[in-house]
Order: structure tokens, then sequence, then C-alpha cells
């Protein structure tokens, strides 16, 4: 991750009187958004709710989000990234080609409009979806979008954040990052954390072939993953732990069946914008929790002998780039 | 249990410097007068101190972690620690990872930190981190100084209303004390705008200014008897000719007891950046003409870091100036912080003012239980680099070999060759550890007195000092030997130091409807539960009668 201007969900439900929603649907895909956090909240600052609050709506379509906007701008396909390069040069008053324009679906009154806008708010705030993180350019789209709201504060409040899908996939990208530095495509092969995605992240071991079994805990890669994935996945001992029978568990040679988390099992759930929630189960499960079925096994390996060689001294790494 | 016998004793907690004296660990890992049978370490010859305490740092928690995350290159070029059968993996480098964090505190000699920063919202997050920090004992201080609740009281005049709120806060995140960053000025960051003049209202109030945040919250800690006073990062840091704020600020605390964190970031002379210089005389001329006040050093070491720190409108600074990657994360109703990485240069005037100013500061207050060793991990240096910090106030040659490879130009700006203190060994003992230890209210802490917690680290005698507290001979944590020649023997899991100051009764429904307008998590899930502390140790408080 670069830099990222960010903020938690009560600054905007307080403060955001300027609201864009880039690549994303939120009137059907977080259909509580506006209620909760956004457009349609009354506050201290922003007592007239709707009326003190504006909404501009980027995508490549029309959806129903965009009738809830008081600007729709309709970005061609695989062009957010020359639109958010080309907002970056105009608010910093550089020439900008008219002929680059045209390009982006969009018109020069259109920009200006919008630079304009953006500059008069007193608290503006970007989210940005799966329509801009996901597409072609991926993580140059989010980059571009996150340095543009860096660069909107030297003339007012800008922040940006995500807008993530549901579970608890943040929370599992802060412990990984408090315990080893990294938030995912982690490998101890070597006795202490590496990371490289595309190479150690799960998809690519498993379609290399790399690893000789799997645990799989909250997740149901056997859905999602391509095919030689879940093939690899069949052929080595898999073990998932899951409350329910999914694409993995019918694959996996052992599926150990869970008290489902935040229903019967308590812990801390981290929200999009990090902030960790407690869990407080309101049923009794008959099964045991991932928690104490980890601890079990935890136990059992550490009446093993130890694997991993003796010497104890922290190295410098000084031969990686 | 366990004896010590022959070493070179320094307890400044109890006056001893030096003396040959043996210590005896009863089986609570606590200092005895007398015991039966054990094991004895022979540390004749050996240096003996009182484990280290670190009254400022930035260890566990959003803001570290979040700093973690923007600095994967530098995990690439650090320290590894490799899995064995007592310790897990990790890496270090300038934000560690959690377990490395307290092994390569232990590892020097260091046995209690205190996390400075703790936003009550996302505290739940702090505790689990700090669940992960093993060997040491922690504590964290709440961020109170912009918490748009709290000020509203404050304008409004209801002093007893803000002191119990500021109770229900504390307890809520299962803090120790009560930390002020720029007060006002991150609220008024939330706007863009930053509070520079302590008599100037800050934005989104019609008159409270930050003068009056400090006064009435420095009150409001005596107040509830917290063990250790406010804890302030003052207005203005890091700018040239701050030092009238700090002067400023540190009138306006006259009758209160407070704790001025990382004083080097605001003690600067100058209009400008051509102009700073360093203005550490006329600070450590306040100290030393105000003995109950307490400060760190926050020094600066060249080489490279992350910043981080609640004061957002600096950041947003730093990050003009550097034009490098910048983190930014308001905290709704709270508080905020910002994250820049950085590289302190010999080459660079400002950077070279800073570099002198922390350890002028260290130099001149006279009294080393006023003035602690700190970086502001990690702003001014990762807290693993003390050795050196320690030898630079030891040993005058040292500084002034370093001095030599800085322009010329920064002699007039620093007064730092004119200074020939040498730190002896029990004035570090007290800067690093008794002295801490006592503004922290930790009165079991940085003492090797009977009663105290056996927490004692063991140096060999070398001339270097850098080399000499960088590779302690033994580390005992409770009585316990967690560092022997270099390797980690146990990690035991440490306590943590947290009050629950005395508050209105009916707080809770004064505070729920404020809460539910404010926020966006429910009333009912956002105290921490006591019982997701691990190894909670509540300490009492003393209020007011
Ligand atoms: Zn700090």
């Amino acid at each position: 991750m670069g830099g990222k201007v960010t903020c938690t969900l009560g600054e905007v439900k307080q403060k955001a009187d300027f609201i864009v929603y880039w690549g994303g649907n939120p009137a059907e895909c977080h259909p509580r958004h506006f209620t909760k956090y956004t457009i349609m909240r009354k506050s201290k600052f922003l007592p007239n709710g709707r009326k003190d609050r504006t909404m501009v709506l980027v995508d490549i379509r029309e959806t129903k989000s965009a009738k809830a906007a008081d600007v729709f701008l309709q970005v061609r396909p695989g062009k957010d990234f020359e639109l958010l390069t080309i907002l970056r040069a105009l608010i910093k008053d550089q020439p900008v080609d008219n002929d680059r324009i045209p390009e982006t679906g969009l018109t020069r009154d259109v920009l200006d409009d919008l630079i304009r806008r953006m500059k008069a708010a007193k608290f503006g705030c970007m989210f940005f979806g799966m329509g801009l993180s996901m597409t072609c350019g991926k993580h140059m789209n989010s980059a571009a979008l996150l340095t543009l709201v860096a660069e909107l504060n030297a003339f007012t409040k800008f922040v940006a954040m995500p807008m993530r899908g549901h579970g608890n996939v943040t929370g599992a990208d802060v412990i990984m990052r408090w315990q080893t530095g990294y938030p995912f495509g982690i490998t101890f092969n070597r006795g202490y954390p590496r990371y490289n995605p595309g190479e150690f992240s799960t998809v690519d071991v498993l379609v290399r072939g790399d690893c000789d079994a799997a645990f799989i805990i909250g997740a149901d890669p056997g859905g999602t993953m391509p095919q030689p994935a879940i093939d690899h996945l069949k052929r080595i001992p898999t073990i998932v732990l899951d409350p329910h029978i999914t694409f993995t568990s019918r694959l996996a040679r052992v599926h150990i069946t869970t008290a489902p988390q935040g229903i019967a099992a308590p812990g801390t759930a981290y929200r999009m914008d990090e902030l960790p929630l407690p869990l407080k189960p309101a049923l009794k499960s008959p099964y045991p929790t991932d928690e104490d079925v980890v601890r079990r096994i935890n136990a059992a390996l550490d009446a093993k002998p130890f694997w991993l060689p003796e010497d104890g001294r922290p190295r410098m790494l000084t031969a990686q780039v | 249990m366990m004896r010590i016998t022959g070493g070179r004793v320094y307890d400044p907690a109890n006056g001893i410097d030096g003396a040959v004296k043996e210590l005896r660990i009863d089986d609570h890992g606590r200092f005895v007068d007398a015991i039966e049978g054990g094991r004895t370490i022979d540390a004749t010859g050996m240096i003996v101190f009182p484990g280290g305490v670190d009254v400022h740092t930035h260890v566990a928690g959003g803001a570290i972690n979040f700093a973690r995350a923007m600095t994967p290159e530098d995990h690439r070029r650090t320290q590894a620690f490799i899995r064995t059968k007592n310790r897990r993996s990790g890496l270090g480098g300038m934000a560690p990872t959690t377990f490395a964090t307290g092994y390569l505190y232990a590892g020097m000699g260091w046995t209690t930190v205190n996390e400075a920063a703790v936003p009550v919202l996302s505290a739940r997050h702090t505790h689990e981190e700090l669940g992960d920090i093993p060997i040491v004992d922690k504590s964290t201080l709440a961020l109170m100084a912009n918490n748009e609740i709290l000020l509203d009281q404050l304008e409004a005049g209801e002093y007893e209303r803000a002191r119990s709120v500021v109770a229900w806060y504390i307890w809520a995140a299962k803090a120790y004390g009560v930390k002020a960053v720029n007060p006002g000025g991150v609220a008024a960051w939330k706007w863009g705008h930053d509070a520079k003049q302590l008599t100037s209202p800050i934005s989104g109030y019609d008159t409270l200014t930050p003068g009056r945040i400090i006064t009435q919250l420095a009150r409001i800690c005596d107040d509830l008897g917290l063990p250790h006073p406010m804890h302030l990062h003052c207005n203005n840091l890091g700018a040239p000719g701050n030092i009238a704020t700090t002067l400023d600020t540190l009138r306006h605390l006259e009758g209160s007891r407070a704790h001025i964190a990382h004083s080097q970031y605001h003690a600067y002379g100058g209009d400008g950046w051509d102009s700073i210089r360093s203005a550490s005389r006329q600070l450590a001329d306040y100290f030393n003409a105000h003995p109950g006040l307490t400060t760190d050093a926050g020094a600066v070491l060249f080489g490279d870091t992350v910043t981080i720190t609640a004061d957002g409108p600096w950041q947003h600074l730093l990050y003009k100036l550097t034009g490098r990657k910048w983190g930014n994360l308001d905290v709704e109703n709270e508080t905020g912080c910002g994250i820049v990485p950085y590289t302190y240069r010999p080459s660079n005037l400002v950077n070279a003012v800073q570099w002198a100013t922390g350890l002028e500061l260290l130099l001149l207050i006279r009294d080393p239980f006023q003035a602690f060793l700190s970086t502001d991990h990690p702003n001014g240096g990762c807290f693993w680099r003390y050795p050196e910090i320690i030898k630079l106030l030891m040993c005058a040659d040292f500084r002034n070999e370093c001095m030599a490879k800085l322009p010329e130009a920064i002699r007039r700006r620093i007064v730092l060759p004119e200074i020939d203190r040498e730190y002896t060994l029990y004035e570090i003992a007290a800067s690093m550890s008794a002295g801490p230890a006592r503004a922290l209210g930790l009165s079991k802490k940085g003492n090797l007195g009977i009663g105290c917690d056996a927490d004692l680290v063991i140096y060999d005698a070398d001339d270097d000092a850098a080399r000499m507290f960088s590779r302690p001979r033994y580390v005992i944590k409770g009585g316990e030997i967690v560092i022997e020649d270099g390797e980690i023997r146990e990690t035991p899991q440490g306590r943590e130091f947290l009050v629950r100051p005395p508050c209105d009764p009916d707080i809770d429904a004064f505070m729920r409807p404020l809460f539910e307008d404010r926020y966006t998590m429910s009333f009912e899930n956002y105290p921490v539960e006591i019982e997701r502390i691990e190894h909670a140790d509540v300490r009492p408080c003393a209020p007011a009668p």
C-alpha cells in the first residue's frame, strides 16, 4: 500500500458535505450506506441532511445509485485512470490538452464543474468500489484516486475510503500485519515471514501445486478459485473449519463443523474502516469455535518433537530486494 | 528464587550509585530481604540496573499497524526473528511486528513500555496487539484533547461533567492515563485547519481555546488522582519558533502536574525553515526552575524511520515538505493520526538542528529524574537505537566526532558544542528507568528496593556504552531470566496496567444520546471488556477529596 488519507465512517456522517462514489453501486450493494453514514444523514454540522450534502456518482453505467446522485459522471469503461490523472492536473491548474478529455466519455465543462465543486466543499469523501479497484489497471486506479485525494488536501479537507465486501477480510489483514508486517501473500518456509503477492498468495501456491496440505478457515476457495487450484486441493489433505457445507468442505479430506462466528462464537470483527467491533454471541452452539479447534491442534503439535533448527539468533536480511 | 551477587548496583530510586550489593528475589518475582536456596548469579565485575521503562513509545494499535502496511520495503532489509521452540517469528525495522517488539525491548534490557496514543474507539485493537507483545509490562494513554464530546463540555463551562466524561473514557478504553495531542488542533484538522495560538478559539467552537483545554484537562487528571499526570504533546510541533508556544503552554500548566512529551520537537527558535535553530536552553531553564515537571527527549537519530502521530496537520505539512507517502486516519469524535516515512539526514540543516536539540535537552536539564530517554519511537528513530543515544550522552568525545560530520553552518544554530557534561551510569539509570517509572506513578518499577518487581538488567562492563547497552548479559523480568548472553530464554506474558477513576454514576445516561449521535458503533459495544485485557492490573487512583 502507498499512502492513504482516510477516516472512520463517523467523520463522514458528521461532516462530509461532498460525497463521491466511484465505481460502486451503494443503492444496491450497501443499501444502508446512504441512511447510516452519508447523504441522508443529519448532524450537528449538516442539520438539513440531504439538502446540505452533494453526491457525485462516477461509474461506467447508470445504476440505481445514479438516481440518488446530484451529479452522475458516466466514465468510458477502462478510462478511470485517465480521468483521475486529468483531474489531478486540473486541480493544480496544470495545462490539459482538450483532445485528451473526450476519450474519458466526459466534457471539459463537466470536469471544470466537478473541480469547482470539490474545491468548494468543506469536507469531501470519495468512496471507491470494486468497479474501480477490480477493473483493468486495478491497483493503479486505486493509487491514482488515493493520490488525487491526498493532493486535494492542499485546497480543502478530503478523504478516501474503499467499499469492501462482507465478512472479516479486514480483520485477517489487520492481524497478519501486526504479527508479520504484511497483510496476505506470506510464507513462513524459512522460519520468518516473507511477502510476495503473486508468488505466495494462496491461489498461486495452489495452482503451482507447491503445498502438500491445506488448512482453511472462514473461506470457500472451492467456490471461487480457478480449476487447477481446486484440483490441487482435491489431491492433498485439505482440512476445512466451517459451520456450513461448502464447495470446499465437499472436496476436503476432513471437515470440522464449527460454531458460526458472531452468532454462536465470540470474537472481534474489523469493519471496512478498520474499527474493531466485538462479536457477542446470541446463541449457544453444540459445535466448538474455530478458536477452540485451532488451540487444540496447536496443543497437539506442541506435544510433537520440534521440527525447526535451534539456531535462535535474529539475523539481518540484506541479500533480498 | 534467585540471588545476584557481586555486581555494582545502580539504583537511583534508592540513591544507590555503584555500590556492590546482593539482590534477592522470591518466587513471586519480588525483591526480598532474605531467601533460602535458589540459583545464584555471580555478577562480579558486572553492572546491575533496574529494567528500562519507556515513558513514550508507539508499539501497538491502528496507527503503527497503518505504518507497517505502508512500509513493506523496509521489512525486507531488517532483522528477522526466526521461529524457535519458545519464540514466534517476526520482523524488526522501523515498525517492528508485535512479537519482535517484545523481543527487541527485552533484548535491550527494557521491561516496561507505555503506549502513548490510543484512540478510545479502537482501543480494543490496541489491547489485542499488546496481548501479542511478549515479556514487557505495558500501559496505555487515551487520546482526549480533541474529543468533541469533552470539548463541548469544556466550552459550556461544565467542569464536573467534563471530569466524569474523561473518567468514563479512560475506563472504556481500559487505559492507564490521558494523552493530549495538539489540543484543539486535531479537532480543527477535521476541517483542514490547525490550532497554533493558545488564545484563539478553535475551528468549530465559539470560545474554546487550546489554552483552556490544556489547563482544564491537566486539572481533571489531577482531580481524578491519576497515577500519571496529563501527558502533553504541545501545539505547534516541529515548527520553527515554536519555543514561544511551548513556554506559553508551560505557563498555562503552573499549579498542575504534567509530563511534556518529546520536547525536542517543541524547542526551536528562528522564524522559518531557513533560520530554524535550537532553543533548548530556554526550555531547559524552565525545567530546571520547575522540578515537578517531567519530559522525555523525543531525540532524533540520523537514518530512515516512519513518523506517526495523532497530529494530523503536522503530518500533512511533512508530506508537503517531503513529497513522500502520506497516510492519514481521522477517528470520529476523538482524534486523528498521520503517517509519513522520513529520513533524517546529517546534511540537512533542519535535521541536524533536531539531532542536536534532543541531546541538548537531555544534557541541559540537570535532574535525570526530569528528562527521560526517548525517541518518540518511531518518530525520531527506532527504540532499538537507544544505546546509541546513551553513548552520545556518556561520551563528549563521541558527540564531538559526530558533530564534526555536520555542515559547518550548524554551529551557529545549536549549543551542543558548548556542553561538556557526560552522563554517569547513575544518571543513565535514572533517565532510562527510575525517572520514567516515577513519572508514570509505577512505584514498583525502576526500583531495586524490597517489595518491588524484580525487573533488572545486568551488563558486562564495557568502555563502549553503545555496545554495553545493546547486549546485556542477563535480563530478568519478574524474577525470571528472559535474556541470557543475547539469547531469548523465556517469553512470559507481561501485565497491562490500567486505572478506573471515580465517575458520576449517571454518566452512562448522559453519554448515551451524545454517543449515538456522533458515533457509528453501538454504545454497548464501545467499552473494552476487562476480560479482553491479558493480565490486567488495575492500579489505584488518589482522587482529590
Ligand atoms: Zn508520540
